[in-house]
């Protein structure tokens, strides 16, 4: 098979895909982690359906499960019950052919790598891996949309916590995924950077149009950046209730005194709490 | 008039430069003072009491030796050098090569780690003699010795840096679909790399350790040869002239290992400058 042939089969089978189900779907899973000897369910009975484009927030107390559910939707984790799909393909699979990207707290970057060798390292990893010139380009490009033109021979540690993340991202985005998930990205920022990070991210989705699943435990960043609020609470953790954020779109920082935002705001203010309670309960 | 412009054009880093050496010497200066202390009490008190030569030379009877018997001690250093260096690459490649192999074959390397680590509770200078039993009293025993000696924190070290790369990074890995083989080649291996030059520089030091020790159990040449030749024959100030020029060549040594260490991983966390003043040099 030539590369043309695979890589329009690869852009037919996305488009069958997306026509077909809803971005990111998840029915009825579950799953257990082995505690001592013990399985203990961590999640049940999880409900998710992400239309592409779609900016979608997981917001519930801290260990809740909402990092677990979101690694669930990455394929990192295997559910015990239910199924999960990413653009129609089991998530594994969905991983492998980079239609998934993924950012993490931590922006785990390679020390001995610059900030473009490290934004194009998983490009070129892998069994799809890109060839190092396309990898390279790629990630110059992605490095200037997240505002790092002129860091790229930077090492990770010539950067800021804020730069870091931002070459994490970078990377994320050089594999061209179709959806994003990011688990707490900007949670070891401080407050100034983070505020920076929202806009930049929120400028790379209305230029991209991934589908992005942010996991936060920061009520108004996800009122701020998302479409839908899912709380998640209780043990095991369940959706405890979606909200639709309705806000003008693109968002900037009139929407922060929106009556709509202030009111969004109370209601997930009210509910973490609620969950939070029953969690501490249990 | 061109040579004082130039001169001013060069003063400021020259000066910089000149206020870091003078930090250092002023760093080392009670260390120095005090060693210049101790020597002087000592040569004055071997005086004062009369001490024979042959329990505790003075000083100056020492640097004597160190100057008569310069050819014969650098002849010597040539010979412990040669046997350290040698001993030292072989030990290196063993620790890393039992380090890759139980992070590869993960069964193999649940078999092996124990017996490693078993081993390593082997008193291994006892082992000397029998090595000179088993291989002579060439080179053999004593680069045997060394290997048994320096392999071990080679081992533990690059072991330690391979397996502590972030789970989160070998999450993202195995989800674009790389292989453990291309994970280790492109992200274990140079993740461990500052581990392994930790594990070198206890390793050299070893290493001269393990020449020494093999000399003592039977050589012809070497410096632990001169000391326990010099011992045997009560020449304690050569004793003392080896024994300084032991310490040189491992301190030598040393630096050459960590000299490799800011050619081969200037990215190490330990040169982070951000960090310098608080990790004490």
């Amino acid at each position: 098979m030539t590369p043309a042939t695979s890589a329009s089969t690869l852009a037919e089978v996305r488009n069958l895909a997306s026509a077909r189900t809803p971005h990111i779907l998840a029915r009825g899973v579950a799953l257990d982690f082995a505690h001592s000897g013990q399985r203990q369910r961590v999640l049940a009975d999880i409900d998710l359906a992400i239309p592409k484009g779609s900016f979608v927030s997981l917001i519930g107390p801290s260990g809740c499960g909402k990092s677990t559910l979101l690694k669930v939707i990455a394929g990192l984790l295997r559910p015990a019950e239910g199924e999960v799909s990413v653009a129609g393909l089991a998530p594994q699979e969905a991983a492998r052919q980079r239609m998934i990207g993924l950012v993490f707290q931590d922006a785990t970057l390679l020390p001995w790598k610059n900030a473009l060798e490290n934004a194009a390292f998983l490009q070129m990893s892998g069994e799809n891996a890109a060839p190092r010139e396309a990898a390279m380009t790629q990630a110059r490009e992605m490095l200037r949309l997240v505002g790092l033109e002129g860091a790229e021979a930077k090492r990770p540690r010539q950067l800021s916590g804020g730069m870091q993340q931002r070459v994490a991202i970078a990377r994320a985005l050089t594999l061209d995924p179709e959806v994003l998930l990011m688990d707490e990205p900007f949670g070891a920022l401080d407050a100034i950077t983070r505020e920076e990070m929202r806009q930049c991210l929120l400028d790379i989705w209305e230029r991209t149009g991934k589908t992005v699943v942010l996991v936060t435990h920061s009520i108004d960043e996800a009122v701020f950046l998302s479409r839908e609020v899912h709380v998640l609470g209780g043990r095991p953790a369940r959706i405890i209730e979606t909200i639709p954020i309705d806000l003008p779109e693109p968002r900037t920082e009139a929407c922060l005194t929106d009556p709509a935002f202030t009111r969004a705001e109370a209601r997930l203010r009210s509910l973490l709490i609620e969950s939070h309670r029953s969690g501490k309960r249990t | 008039m061109s040579a004082t412009e130039h001169n001013a054009e060069i003063a400021a880093p020259d000066r910089a430069w000149v206020s870091e050496v003078g930090q250092r010497l002023s760093a080392v200066l009670p260390a120095l003072g005090l060693a210049a202390a101790v020597l002087l009490i000592w040569e004055a008190a071997v005086r004062l009491f009369n001490i024979p030569q042959f329990v505790v030379p003075a000083p100056s009877a020492i640097a004597v030796a160190l100057f008569e018997q310069r050819v014969a001690l650098a002849s010597a250093s040539k010979a412990t050098a040669f046997e350290v260096v040698f001993g030292f690459v072989l030990a290196a490649l063993v620790g890393i090569v039992v380090a890759l192999a139980i992070v590869r074959f993960e069964r193999f390397g649940k078999a092996l780690y124990p017996l490693v680590v078993l081993f390593q509770t082997v008193p291994k200078v006892a082992l000397a003699p029998i090595f000179i039993l088993w291989f002579g009293y060439d080179l053999a025993p004593k680069i045997v010795l060394i290997v048994v000696i320096a392999f071990f924190p080679v081992a533990i070290d690059m072991l330690a840096g391979l397996q502590s790369v972030e789970p989160s990074f070998v999450a993202l890995m195995r989800s674009v679909g790389a292989s453990r083989g291309e994970i280790l080649r492109r992200v274990r291996i140079p993740h461990s790399l500052p581990h392994l030059m930790a594990g070198l520089k206890v390793a050299i030091t070893f290493s001269v350790i393990g020449a020494i020790v093999g000399e003592f159990a039977g050589a012809s040449a070497g410096l632990g040869y001169v000391i326990q030749f010099a011992s045997t024959q009560l020449e304690t100030p050569l004793v003392f002239a080896a024994l300084i020029v032991v310490s040189v060549l491992g301190l030598v040594f040393y630096y050459l290992v960590e000299f490799a260490e800011h050619l081969l991983v200037p990215w190490s966390p330990k040169f982070d400058r951000a960090h310098a003043g608080v990790v004490a040099t």
